[in-house]
């Protein structure tokens, strides 16, 4: 092949640079950090559905759902996303069969979520290009939505029965390659199926997977939705630098620990290849190229919705504490 | 007809590491792997990715940007997003040197 250059968004378009033997080691593939991880997750699943076990009948169910929820959700996410890259374990067939049962649990076919989590890495939010990139700039109906799940949960079986239909879209025909789809297809059809079964199973009483696994889904999401998305919403669209397009934040340890260090986004989207147990050590390594990290979880959340409210309602839109593209920063004025 | 082009020393590339090796208009890629030296084509056949950032892991090289892996010893695709297999060319070593085995065009 020809040498040609080539701009996909990462560390090179971003003018970021790594030593190479620096980058091989974090790169350095282990099964163990994830098997030590799936051990936690499951301890902490069931500590905290035990929570829910206990709390069956009261009032009390619906925050020990929320808790055990997130403990569920916002892992299924990272855990997804990390198998989808491949990245979680050495083992291919380990990886492979977490990426599954998480992508069964997430609502998404597993080579869909692969396939077209490519191009957010070709394209990061770039408009037209990145297939998950959301409206721009964020007002606060589009946050509701997004956050609350629901966008979500449509989006996910719109593209299953779309798959199972056969009817694929501009999307999916531009990333995934055409002798692929009846695997798709199939797998759509048996995700389906699942999840009319479960359906099934509750109306036939079985109402421990309602107060387990889909009532918890349901709350967890918005949890997990507050973490994916302050990942690039305020920041500049169509920048070839990771470094104005996405955004990485402080966290505490039980944040960083449910969401696989993924808080680091911005060291994820220029070194994609690191593995989720070696991101701390990259930021560490990088840090100095790096814009200064935004607040934790929740003080990023509530500026960022502050800030669509205040868009909302036709105020100005300067965020106080979180880096923001300077085209998102209005004076005011006429609500959009 | 074949010629041998020098690449570099065998002790240039670690193992389980890859080189970029670029002549005349195309790029490759050489491979040292616990199986011996490979090479192939330098970009990804999935998006125009160099490969020479990517991560080697026994006898797989694992594209920088989307993870896709190939064999480098065929050249096989092994994983979604990838599925075009990688052209692969034929690697000699000579007295501790990587030598790259290319086709010429024959002189009419």
């Amino acid at each position: 092949m020809t040498v040609e250059t080539f701009a996909a968004t990462g560390a090179a378009s971003s003018g970021i640079t790594l030593e190479r033997k620096t980058l091989k080691a974090l790169c350095r593939r282990s099964d163990l950090p994830g098997l030590i991880y799936l051990g936690k997750w499951a301890l902490a699943l069931v500590i905290s559905g035990y929570g829910v076990y206990l709390a069956l009948g009261t009032t009390w169910v619906w925050l020990a759902a929320l808790i055990y929820g997130t403990v569920l959700s916002v892992p299924v996410y990272a855990m997804s996303h990390e198998t989808a890259h491949g990245t979680a374990f050495r083992s291919r067939w380990l990886n492979e069969t977490v990426m599954w049962i998480c992508a069964l649990l997430y609502l998404e076919e597993p080579l869909h979520r692969r396939y077209t989590h490519t191009n957010h890495h070709t394209y990061t939010w770039h408009v037209g290009k990145d297939s998950q990139i959301s409206d721009i700039p964020m007002t606060f109906p589009i946050w509701l939505d997004e956050v609350s799940g629901f966008g979500l949960i449509r989006s996910h079986f719109r593209i299953l029965t779309q798959l199972a239909a056969a009817r694929y879209t501009e999307t999916m025909k531009s990333v995934i390659p055409a002798d692929e789809f009846p695997r798709l297809r199939r797998n759509a059809w048996c995700f389906l199926g699942f999840y009319v079964a479960i359906g099934v199973a509750i109306g036939l009483g079985a109402t421990w997977l309602w107060w387990f696994l889909v009532l918890p889904t349901l709350l967890g999401r918005t949890v997990m939705l507050l973490f994916t998305v302050i990942q690039h919403v305020e920041m500049a669209e169509n920048s070839p630098s990771i470094l104005n397009s996405t955004r990485s934040c402080k966290s505490s340890p039980i944040a960083s620990f449910l969401y696989l260090n993924m808080e680091n986004h911005v060291e994820h989207h220029l070194y994609p290849q690191v593995p989720f147990f070696a991101l701390p050590a990259l930021h560490r390594e990088l840090k100095d190229q790096l814009p200064t990290p935004d607040p934790g979880f929740w003080r990023t959340n509530i500026e960022v919705l502050s800030v669509v409210m205040r868009r909302s309602l036709g105020r100005g839109t300067k965020a106080r504490t979180i880096r923001q593209a300077p085209h998102m920063i209005t004076d005011g004025g006429t609500a959009p | 007809m074949t010629k041998e082009v020098y690449v570099c020393e065998t002790a240039d590339i670690d193992e389980e590491d890859v080189k970029r090796f670029d002549y005349e208009d195309q790029t490759y890629c050489v491979y040292h792997t616990p199986d011996g030296f490979f090479a192939s084509d330098g970009y990804c056949t999935h998006e125009e990715q160099h490969l020479e950032d990517g991560i080697v892991i026994d006898n797989v090289i694992e594209c920088p940007l989307h993870q896709g892996r190939f064999d480098v010893r065929s050249g096989k695709a092994l994983s979604a997003p990838v599925c075009v297999d990688l052209k692969t060319y034929p690697v000699v070593i000579k007295d501790g040197r990587v030598y790259l085995c290319l086709e010429t065009e024959p002189v009419t």
